[in-house]
C-alpha cells in the first residue's frame, strides 16, 4: 500500500518521463493489436469474398482439339453427377462469360458481364433469386432469349422500377428479363452484381463459339470435394479422349485455403515484429527503472538508515515499474482498439465494397429451398427428364477411352481468382478472366 | 553492561587488492546508555566507517559489535532493519530529507517502518516538530526550508522515532554558528531526556560540547577521555581543525 502510494507519487512527480517510459509499451501493444487485428480482418474479408463467390466448387475446364462438338460434355457431366454423384453434387452449370453492352431504352451499361449458365447457375455461384423466376430447363432447351439480372444491372437500368417482363438488349440482341438476383457484393460497377445470366444453349448465338469450355460442379460440402474430384477425373478421362481435347479440374476451395494459409503466416510474421516492438518497450522500462534506482541511491540510503525494510524499497520500484507497464498496456490496448476500428473500417471499405454484404442470417433466409426437402435443381432436373427423355438417357462416355487417352491431370490453377485487394472498386477483372479463350 | 561495545573491530575495504584500506584497525570501544560521546578525527581517519558500523549500516570485517549485548554480526538482514528502525536514529550533515515528501511526512517516515498507524504517525510527527519549533512548516517541502530548519526537521525525525541512540554525522557542518548552537542545544536536550548521543565531527569546538571525546586517527582510537571542561584540546596533537 505504501509502496503503491510512493510509486504513484513518483510517477506523478515525473509525468513527462513516465509518459516517455510508457511510450515504448504503448507503441508495442498498439502495434501488436493493430497488426494482428488487420491481418485477421484481411483474412475474414477474403474468406467472405470467397464465400460470396461460392464455395465447394469444382471447376472443370476443357480445351477442345476436335471442334465438331462430337462430345456433349455438359449433358454427360450433368447426367453423371445426377446419377453417380447425386449424394455429393448439388448442381452443375456451364461457366462461361462475356462482356456485352446492356441497353434498356436509353440507358446503356458498357462493362457488365453476361454469364451463360444452366438453371442451376445461381446456386452454383451463390446468387439468390429476388424477384421473378430463374432460368429453367425449358429456356435452355428452347434457347429462349431470357435473362436474369444482377442487382447492379437491375438497379442501373430500371432505376428501381420492376424489370420483370421488360426487354433489354444484350450486345444488340433483345432479351426478356424474367428475374433478378439479390445483391451479394458491393452493388457497384464491376462487382459481382454487375451481371446477367442467360441460358447456356445460346452460346453459339452470343459467343460465336461451337463448344462449351468451362463447367462448375457444386459439391454439397468441402469434405466431399476430394471424392468428387477423383470421380470426375475418372469420368472425364473416359469421356474426353486425348484426341478430342484436354480437361483440367480445379478445386475451387484451394485458392481460399491457400490465401488463408498465407494470412496465417503473415500474421505470425507481423505479430512477431510487433512483439519485438513490445519487447523493446519492456527493455525501455527496465532501463528507466535502472536509471531511477541509480539516481535515487541517496533516497534509498536515507530510507535504509531510518529502518526501511529491503522489501519496502524494492517493492516501491517494482510497483512503479508495474504501474508504468500496466498503464502503458492499458493505454496501448485502448489505442490499439481504436486504431483497429478506424483502420479496419477504412480497409474493410476498400476491400469489401460497403454495404454489399447482407447479414448472414438474412441471406440464408433468402436462399431458395433452404430447409426444404427438394432442391429446385432437382425438381427442374426431374421435370426436364420427363419432358426431354432423350437428353439424359445415356450417361456413359460417348467415346471409348483409349488406354493412353487420359487428359492431363488438372493440377495447376489456370485461373487465379482475382484477389480482393486488387479489386478496389475498379474494373471487373473477373469478367475478363472468365472469358473463354483467355 | 554497556549499550554499545566494539570488540577489536576492523574494517578493511578492497580486501586483498592493491589499494586495500584498513579503515578501522582493531578498535575497542564501550559506550554506556545516556552518554553524549563525540567521535573526533580528520577526514580519512575512519570516524565515518565507525559510525556506519555503530549504526548497523555496515558490518565489520573482523571483530564483534555488541549492541545492547547482542552480537550484530549474527543478525539477519531483517533483524538489522529492525535495529535501525527501532534503536538508532541518524542525523547527517546533508540533512538527508526525502525531497518528494513534505516535512511532517519526512518526520513520520521512520514510524511508517515501525508500523505505527497513520493518525498516530502524524500526531507524533507534529509533537516532534513542535519540540524543535518548526511545526508551522509541517506542510512545506524540505526544499522550501533553510539549512538550519532542515536540520531541525532531521532532528525531529530522530525525536519522533523515539530511538534510544542518536547518531549525528557532522550535524552542523553546513550551518552557521548561531544555528549550530541551536542544533547542538536540541541534541543536548535529547541527551538529557535519556537518549544516547554519538556525535561525529572533525571540529574540536563542537566536540567540546560532549561529555566524552573519542579521537580516531588512521583507524585507531588514539585518545578517549571524559571531558572535564579544562583538559583536552591544549595537549592534543593537531586535529585538523578547519580554520
Amino acid at each position: 500500500m505504501n509502496a503503491l502510494i510512493m510509486a504513484l507519487d513518483s510517477i506523478r512527480e515525473k509525468k513527462g518521463r513516465s509518459f516517455l517510459t510508457m511510450l515504448g509499451i504503448i507503441i508495442g501493444v498498439t502495434a501488436v493489436l493493430v497488426l494482428v487485428a488487420l491481418v485477421s480482418g484481411y483474412n475474414a474479408d477474403i474468406t467472405a469474398y470467397y464465400e460470396k463467390l461460392g464455395v465447394n466448387k469444382v471447376n472443370v475446364t476443357v480445351t477442345w482439339y476436335d471442334t465438331s462438338r462430337s462430345v456433349d460434355v455438359m449433358s454427360a457431366l450433368y447426367d453423371y453427377c445426377d446419377q453417380e454423384l447425386s449424394d455429393m453434387v448439388e448442381e452443375v452449370s456451364p461457366d462461361l462469360s462475356t462482356s456485352l453492352p446492356m441497353k434498356y431504352r436509353t440507358t446503356t451499361l458498357d462493362s457488365s458481364t453476361v454469364y451463360l449458365g444452366s438453371d442451376e447457375y445461381a446456386v452454383c455461384n451463390n446468387y439468390t433469386l429476388k424477384s421473378g423466376r430463374d432460368i429453367n430447363a425449358f429456356d435452355i432447351e428452347q434457347r429462349n432469349r431470357v435473362c436474369v439480372l444482377g442487382s447492379y444491372v437491375a438497379d442501373s437500368l430500371f432505376q428501381y422500377a420492376d424489370p420483370i417482363g421488360e426487354t433489354v438488349y444484350l450486345g444488340g440482341e433483345p432479351f426478356t428479363v424474367v428475374g433478378t438476383y439479390y445483391q451479394k457484393d458491393g452493388g457497384t460497377e464491376g462487382a459481382m452484381d454487375d451481371m446477367a445470366v442467360i441460358p447456356y444453349s445460346l452460346d453459339r448465338a452470343m459467343l460465336q463459339t461451337d463448344y462449351l469450355t468451362s463447367f462448375t460442379v457444386k459439391v454439397d460440402k468441402s469434405d466431399n470435394m476430394d471424392a468428387v474430384m477423383a470421380n470426375l477425373e475418372v469420368f472425364l478421362a473416359d469421356t474426353i479422349s486425348s484426341t478430342v481435347g484436354e480437361y483440367e479440374l480445379e478445386n475451387g476451395n484451394a485458392a481460399m485455403t491457400e490465401s488463408t494459409e498465407e494470412m496465417i503466416s503473415m500474421s505470425v510474421v507481423l505479430g512477431g515484429i510487433a512483439g519485438i516492438a513490445l519487447l523493446v518497450g519492456g527493455i525501455g522500462i527496465m532501463n528507466i527503472m535502472l536509471v531511477t534506482v541509480t539516481e535515487r541511491t541517496r533516497e534509498i540510503g536515507i530510507k535504509k538508515s531510518i529502518g526501511a525494510p529491503r522489501g519496502e524499497i524494492i517493492g516501491q520500484f517494482l510497483v512503479e515499474a508495474a504501474i508504468l507497464s500496466g498503464m502503458g498496456g492499458v493505454i496501448g490496448i485502448l489505442l490499439g482498439y481504436g486504431l483497429s476500428l478506424i483502420l479496419g473500417k477504412a480497409m474493410y471499405d476498400l476491400i469489401l465494397f460497403p454495404g454489399g454484404l447482407l447479414p448472414r442470417r438474412e441471406r440464408s433466409r433468402h436462399r431458395p429451398g433452404g430447409g426444404g426437402a427438394v432442391r429446385p435443381g432437382h425438381r427442374l432436373r426431374r421435370l426436364r427428364r420427363q419432358l426431354l427423355p432423350g437428353s439424359g438417357a445415356d450417361p456413359g462416355p460417348v467415346l471409348q477411352a483409349g488406354g493412353a487417352g487420359r487428359g492431363p491431370r488438372g493440377s495447376g490453377k489456370r485461373q487465379r481468382l482475382p484477389h480482393p485487394l486488387f479489386r478496389r472498386g475498379g474494373k471487373p477483372l473477373g469478367g475478363l478472366l472468365h472469358q473463354p479463350g483467355l | 553492561m554497556s549499550l554499545i561495545r566494539l570488540d577489536n573491530v576492523s574494517k578493511i575495504y578492497a580486501q586483498g587488492q592493491e589499494n586495500q584500506v584498513n579503515a578501522l584497525d582493531g578498535v575497542t570501544l564501550e559506550i554506556n546508555q545516556g552518554e553524549f560521546v563525540a567521535i573526533i578525527g580528520t577526514s580519512g581517519s575512519g570516524k565515518s566507517t565507525m559510525m556506519n558500523i555503530l549504526g548497523c549500516l555496515d558490518v565489520p570485517t573482523a571483530g564483534e559489535y555488541y549492541l545492547d549485548g547482542v552480537p550484530v554480526s549474527g543478525c539477519t538482514r531483517r533483524e538489522l532493519e529492525q535495529i535501525r528502525s527501532r534503536q538508532i536514529a541518524f542525523i547527517f550533515q546533508g540533512y538527508n530529507l526525502i525531497l518528494s515528501l513534505n516535512v511532517w511526512q519526512n518526520v513520520a517516515l521512520p514510524l511508517l517502518y515501525q508500523k505505527v498507524p497513520l493518525a498516530q504517525r502524524k500526531q507524533r510527527a507534529m509533537e516532534a516538530l513542535e519540540q524543535v519549533e518548526i511545526a508551522v512548516k509541517a506542510d512545506s517541502r524540505p526544499s522550501q526550508l533553510s539549512g538550519g530548519q532542515q536540520q531541525r526537521v532531521a532532528i525531529a525525525r530522530a525525536i519522533a522515532a523515539r530511538s534510544p541512540i542518536l547518531m549525528a554525522d557532522e550535524p552542523t557542518g553546513a550551518l552557521d554558528s548561531r544555528t549550530e548552537a541551536q542544533v547542538l542545544e536540541l541534541m543536548k536536550a535529547l541527551n538529557r531526556q535519556g537518549t544516547t548521543v554519538i556525535l561525529i565531527t572533525h571540529d574540536t569546538g563542537i566536540a567540546a560540547q560532549a561529555h566524552r571525546t573519542v579521537r580516531v586517527m588512521d583507524g585507531k582510537i588514539v585518545h578517549d577521555s571524559l571531558w572535564d571542561g579544562v583538559l583536552m584540546d591544549i595537549n592534543a596533537p593537531a586535529m585538523g581543525v578547519t580554520p
